[in-house]
């Protein structure tokens, strides 16, 4: 028989692999900062990266290096939407903005959203993409 | 909860069992979404393990000779049995031509070794030279003209590698760096220094027998990417290279491209004649005529064969014992064996005792000639047990003879001939598959079937009729009884119930071409009649006056086993046959009782692909045209023929 999962809460570990100091343990990721990790990883993996699963991930990578536009800006959204309604079970999307700052040589994204199940405020998760190779 | 499948190679079965691991073992709950970093973890775990079972599973596939597949490895495993693979072959051709020196003062010619000839692009564009091994020299005649007389010719380059023996190189090899090298071609010679002008022979050895530590020999193995490598003896089991005493290797042999040497018979001189001051000749030379177009030549044995024979001939330990035994044996004494067959005497009827009856069907041609068969039966003695006396008999083809209705729909295909020609370019596939052209081959019928139903959409189904058919040769002009064996039980047309004809109860299941007699002028042709026991009949000689009026010329001429399917015909003096093949043959058929027809002992089994008959059916109720069926086109599952080829009326 399956183990059933027991607990409503989401436990992730750190990509830093950095020791928790009080503890001496790895540091872990919790709830909403765990999901939020899992948006953006998949928001920044490009399909084919992972084994064995190659629809997993984004264009939003590979986009970056388009011209710096609100046209592209408007396809990342669209990938950004895409990817989290396909692949993040946990979250229900509420609003996904992306600016295009061509000073900055960058793009601002501000994406907000409910987590299903957890009776917990908006949440809302904004990061900058940056083309790097 | 243990990972318990440690040979998954799976990856996606793995990842479920690390998942189920953390999900009993572990505080962190994430696992179950891709973009976690545990599943990215979880992905990079599963992805070694899914790699290092898959390399475990290549390696251990690879460790026995069953399941490898890497020729090197199946070489080496083979090894290990004392088995060395056959080589690539070249292929051999005679030639002659004529050199005129006329006015010139040269007494001797001679030929070097190296490059003679070359095709004449008769295969595209494709090229092949051709090489002598060793110098030939002919003498001038009075007239001024030497000739060169059946000259064996090798399709291959001629390479020359010498190797210096080496006390300092630690572990030195000898490995010919050339692939496609025919070791039956090889030659090595061993001097003391590069200089000296006395050489010796080495020899190749396959085994210990007959070794001291004075034979000069050498050991050959094949190593990656189908190279040899020369193993000299350690001064135990063979002489012992040294420096200063014999330190200078000299090999010569031949690069060939294998089979695809074989059936040239045009050539242009391309070689190098030296006169007896050696100043080269190059004017006067002739046209090659050729004496025998390039044949026996062969690829490399395959790795299939080599798992085969290997294990066989190490069962064997060069000692022909059993009948398998000699199967083993002749490919090795016979490079160009493509099927071999042996059975003891005691097998037949009547026995022979104390002989071992062996066919062997060469790669080209049909049959070996005498002079090959006398030598394989020598080389046997060798290994076979004393007071057996191993028979090289002719080869005995029975022939599978079809006829296909084919019914197609005509809305799937562009045409009959089309599907037609689909239909039998695989059934010629088939032909060649080794399910046949082997000893103890047997003719599946639902596979050829299968073979038809596959080739085409368009194709619904089949009606076929099969054939068996064994040649005849007759002695023209002279009396001789004769005796032919099918291997195949006969099926008997109406058992029980025999149609009756001219007062005679006629069976004419047996069906022949038309041949002529001794003292009658009409053309005949052979049929039978069953004895009440349905087991055995009687032949005899019929004529036809016309296709429905067949008159019964001879009675009891022969008796027919149709439970053995054997026809022996008495004593008869044939005159004519209407079939020649290069001899005066009698075609003789009869439907197999099972249509399963299998290759017994020393027959073996061939589609005649001149043969097969494959015709187009419209399949009326699948095109649509005739959903009712009132106007399907029935075909017959049975053959109804009296005769074979076409019918010659007596009038």
């Amino acid at each position: 028989m399956p183990v059933q999962r027991v607990s409503q809460s989401f436990k992730d570990i750190s990509a830093t692999f950095q020791i928790n100091p009080l503890n001496r343990d790895l540091i872990a990721l919790n709830n909403s900062y765990a999901i939020a990790r899992s948006i953006r990883n998949l928001i920044m993996t490009v399909p084919g990266d992972r084994p064995f699963n190659p629809v997993l991930g984004s264009q939003v990578t590979n986009l970056l290096f388009e011209n710096l536009d609100k046209l592209t800006a408007l396809t990342i959204k669209s990938e950004i939407v895409n990817t989290i309604e396909n692949f993040e079970p946990r979250v229900r999307l509420n609003e996904v903005n992306v600016k295009s700052q061509p000073d900055q040589n960058q793009f601002d994204v501000k994406i907000q959203y409910y987590i299903v199940g957890i009776d917990v405020p908006l949440q809302e998760l904004t990061f900058a993409l940056e083309p790097t190779r | 909860m243990p990972l318990v499948n440690f040979s998954n190679i799976d990856f996606d079965q793995i990842k479920v069992s690390i998942r189920d691991y953390l999900k009993a073992n572990s505080n962190f709950t994430d696992y179950d979404f891709e973009g976690s970093n545990l599943s990215t973890i979880i992905d990079t775990l599963a992805y070694n393990t899914y790699i290092s079972s898959y390399n475990a599973n290549m390696v251990t596939n690879e460790v026995f000779i069953d399941s490898a597949t890497l020729r090197e490895n199946v070489v080496s495993l083979a090894r290990n049995i004392g088995y060395v693979p056959r080589s690539r072959k070249a292929a051999t051709a005679t030639i002659s031509f004529e050199v005129n020196v006329s006015e010139k003062n040269i007494s001797t010619i001679t030929l070097q070794p190296g490059i003679v000839a070359t095709s004449s692009l008769l295969f595209g564009n494709q090229s092949y030279v051709f090489s002598v091994l060793e110098e030939t020299k002919a003498t001038v005649s009075p007239g001024g003209i030497a000739f060169f007389q059946n000259v064996p010719i090798y399709e291959g380059t001629f390479v020359k590698q010498s190797f210096t023996v080496s006390p300092r190189t630690p572990n030195q090899r000898f490995i010919l760096t050339n692939t496609g090298i025919d070791t039956s071609l090889l030659k090595v010679i061993v001097k003391r220094d590069e200089s000296s002008t006395v050489s010796r022979v080495f020899r190749q050895f396959d085994s210990l027998y007959q070794i001291d530590s004075k034979t000069p020999l050498y050991f050959l193995q094949e190593i990656e990417n189908e190279r040899y490598e020369l193993l000299f003896g350690d001064g135990i089991f063979g002489m012992k290279l040294s420096e200063g005493a014999l330190s200078y290797i000299e090999t010569t042999y031949v690069v060939t491209s294998g089979e695809l040497g074989n059936n040239i018979s045009e050539f242009s001189f391309a070689g190098q004649l030296l006169d007896q001051n050696g100043a080269a000749i190059t004017t006067g030379i002739s046209v090659i005529s050729t004496e025998s177009a390039s044949y026996g030549g062969s690829s490399i044995e395959s790795v299939e064969s080599v798992k085969k024979y290997s294990t066989q001939i190490y069962s064997a330990k060069n000692r022909a014992v059993t009948a398998s035994d000699y199967e083993a044996i002749v490919p090795q004494i016979y490079p160009e064996t493509e099927s071999v067959s042996a059975y003891g005497g005691e097998c037949l009827e009547p026995p022979a005792y104390g002989r071992v009856f062996i066919s062997v069907k060469p790669h080209n041609g049909t049959h070996l000639s005498s002079s090959i068969k006398r030598s394989i039966a020598n080389d046997l003695r060798r290994y076979s047990v004393a007071g057996i006396i191993p028979e090289i008999i002719d080869l005995k083809y029975l022939w599978i003879e079809t006829d296909s209705n084919t019914y197609y729909n005509t809305n799937l295909s562009s045409g009959p001939d089309n599907v037609k020609s689909t239909v039998l370019s695989n059934v010629l596939t088939y032909s060649n598959s080794s399910q046949l052209n082997k000893f103890g081959g047997r003719f599946k019928y639902s596979k050829f079937q299968k073979v038809i139903d596959d080739s085409s959409e368009a194709v619904t189904s089949n009606i076929t009729t099969v054939t068996m058919r064994r040649d005849l040769e007759a002695a023209l002009g002279q009396f001789a009884e004769y005796e032919i064996c099918f291997g195949n039980r006969f099926y008997i047309r109406n058992p029980g119930k025999p149609p009756v004809m001219d007062n005679m109860i006629i069976g004419y299941n047996i069906r022949s071409s038309g041949f002529k007699i001794s003292g009658l002028s009409n053309t005949l042709y052979l049929g039978d009649v069953p004895n009440p026991d349905l087991k055995t009949g009687s032949l005899l000689f019929f004529k036809l006056n016309s296709p429905t009026e067949v008159v019964v010329v001879k009675k009891s001429v022969g008796t027919v086993d149709y439970i053995k399917g054997e026809v022996k015909l008495n004593a008869t003096k044939f005159i004519q046959t209407t079939v020649n093949r290069g001899a005066p043959l009698i075609e003789i058929s009869a439907t197999p009782y099972s249509n399963d027809v299998i290759g017994l002992q020393d027959l073996y089994l061939q589609l005649d692909m001149n043969n097969v008959v494959v015709s187009m059916v419209d399949d009326r109720i699948s095109s649509g045209n005739d959903n009712s069926g009132s106007n399907y086109l029935v075909k017959s599952s049975y053959v109804d023929n009296l005769i074979r080829g076409n019918p010659i009326y007596s009038s």
